[in-house]
């Protein structure tokens, strides 16, 4: 088995990618709050939720970049 | 008498006076709720100081032994003399207060000027005679609940209290019941919105019986089963609860109708094994009262419901009927969960099946409380009858009468005996005329 480095570059992308997960969720409380007419302080107060979702999208995202990861490995295609 | 151990003792602060009858909505103290407390209140009991109510049992069953064992718990009082005709009940209670003298006719032991107070805990066709007899001797007069076996003895208990300077009690403990107090306290207050119904029940899966030892005393000692001596289910377990329903509403109810059967227990007995009735009070609220000893899923409970929620005045819990919403975000994944999980229906019902949401429990009172189940025939621990039985020791000291406890089983019993006439006649019965007294609304 060969050492794999995760470089900084790599790790920026990836805590970028999960900012952007959190931002997301962040405006679905917000849009959800407005929907569903519940207490402006949900905003903060559910943040556990927000962050569990966030988790949830990066997943789903993590899932979707292996499938292609593993798709254009199988093709052949360079990196 | 046996002593006590100052930790055993009934609590002579009247559980905390009612743990301080703290409930306060709109800015005030609703004492109006309770009147019959005033005349026991902690500061009442230590104007009487070391002095003992000379205590005389009459009936010593289960329940007289019962009482018996809380009248040793009460510092205020004295067991002075027991009377039972039948041996074995007897012997029980004296080896429980061997100073207590014993007799077997109460009329004998009424004559003894040794005695404050009479404890009345006799099958139910001889409340009336005992309470009459009892009251006319002089004595202050504790009965238990119900009142009596008749209409008419009813209205002769109630007229002769009215003419007596004479204490008399009846044993309705909900009313010494602090999480019954509180409760309907909030009900008063309007926590639960208009009462808009009231949903009684008492479930339990036992024949009722007793073991007899010979057969020529099987209608003495199950007393509860002949209509001679009963009036079954109504008035031995109906009386406490539609006794609370007239207390949430502060009305009493003008007709009842209703069914009753012998389903399953068909072993001779005369009085019903299950009963359903539904009591109209004159403002069109209903209360649904329903009996059955075959079948104890549903234990015991008393609902009042409001247009904003629903008390359980037996368990102590409140509901309000608007469910605190969930959080936004839960909602919004809630419905993509459905909207993407749920199958797609290609026939079925047109309408959404209104089922019962799950609520949110509120408690009346904080803490530990106790909760009768219903199953136990003799009573239970902190059910309110410990109070009870030591504020009538207190009024047999004073003299002070309790405001309206005898209204409340005059009212109660009445109508559980007008339940039991709608379901032998089989039709709509109305409060009849001439027993009607001048107490709340009917």
């Amino acid at each position: 088995m060969k050492d794999r480095i995760i470089t900084a570059k790599h790790q920026k992308k990836e805590l970028r990618i999960l900012l952007y997960c959190f931002i997301v969720a962040f405006l679905l409380n917000i849009i959800s709050v407005i929907i569903y007419k519940t207490p402006l302080v949900e905003i903060f107060t559910q943040i556990g939720y927000i962050l569990a979702v966030s988790l949830v999208l990066y997943l789903f995202i993590f899932l979707i970049r292996l499938i292609i990861f593993l798709v254009k490995a199988l093709l052949g295609h360079p990196k | 008498m046996a002593t006590s151990n100052k930790n055993d003792q009934v609590d002579l602060g009247l559980r905390q006076f009612i743990k301080n009858l703290g409930y306060i909505a709109g800015g005030s103290v609703l004492l109006g709720s309770i009147p019959w407390l005033e005349s026991c209140t902690p500061e009442k009991l230590k104007e009487i100081k070391n002095q003992k109510a000379r205590i005389a049992l009459i009936g010593t069953g289960s329940r007289g032994v019962y009482h018996i064992c809380n009248l040793l718990k009460v510092p205020h009082a004295e067991i002075v003399a027991l009377c039972d005709n039948y041996p074995p009940n007897l012997k029980t209670a004296s080896e429980l207060c061997p100073k207590a003298k014993t007799y077997t006719d109460y009329k004998k032991m009424l004559e003894s000027k040794d005695i404050d107070g009479v404890i009345i805990c006799t099958p139910l066709n001889w409340h009336a005679p005992m309470v009459l007899d009892s009251l006319a001797a002089g004595k202050h007069t504790f009965c238990e609940k119900a009142m009596a076996l008749t209409m008419d003895e009813c209205k002769a208990i109630y007229n002769a209290y009215q003419k007596t300077n004479k204490v008399l009690y009846f044993g309705m403990q909900r009313l010494f019941d602090e999480k019954y107090i509180k409760a309907i306290q909030m009900i008063h207050s309007g926590l639960i919105g208009d009462v808009v119904g009231m949903r009684c029940h008492w479930f339990r899966n036992s024949d009722w019986r007793r073991p007899v030892p010979s057969p020529e005393l099987e209608r003495k000692i199950n007393w509860r089963l002949y209509k001679e001596s009963s009036a079954g289910l109504m008035t031995e377990l109906a009386a406490h609860q539609l006794e609370v329903s007239n207390w949430a509403l502060r009305r009493i109810p003008d007709s009842v109708i209703g069914m009753g059967d012998i389903v399953f227990w068909k072993d001779g007995r005369e009085v019903n094994d299950s009963i359903s009735l539904t009591y109209h009070y004159k403002n069109n609220v209903k209360t649904t009262y329903e009996t059955l000893i075959s079948n104890k899923f549903n234990g015991m409970g008393e609902q009042v419901l409001g247009h904003k929620g629903t008390m359980e005045l037996a368990k102590g819990e409140y509901y309000f009927e608007d469910v605190e919403p969930a959080p936004a975000i839960l909602q919004l994944i809630n419905q993509v969960e459905s909207k993407a999980f749920s199958t797609v229906p290609i026939a079925g019902p047109s309408w959404v099946p209104e089922l019962a949401t799950q609520h949110k429990p509120h408690y009346v009172v904080e803490g530990k409380i106790s909760i009768n189940p219903g199953v136990d025939m003799t009573g239970v621990d902190k059910d309110g009858s410990d109070i009870l039985i030591s504020a009538f020791c207190q009024a047999a000291i004073t003299g002070e009468k309790a405001k309206n406890i005898v209204e409340e089983c005059y009212c109660s019993t009445m109508l559980c005996l007008m339940g039991n006439q709608a379901v032998s006649e089989q039709k709509k019965i109305n409060f009849p005329e001439n027993y009607k007294i001048p107490y709340l609304n009917f």
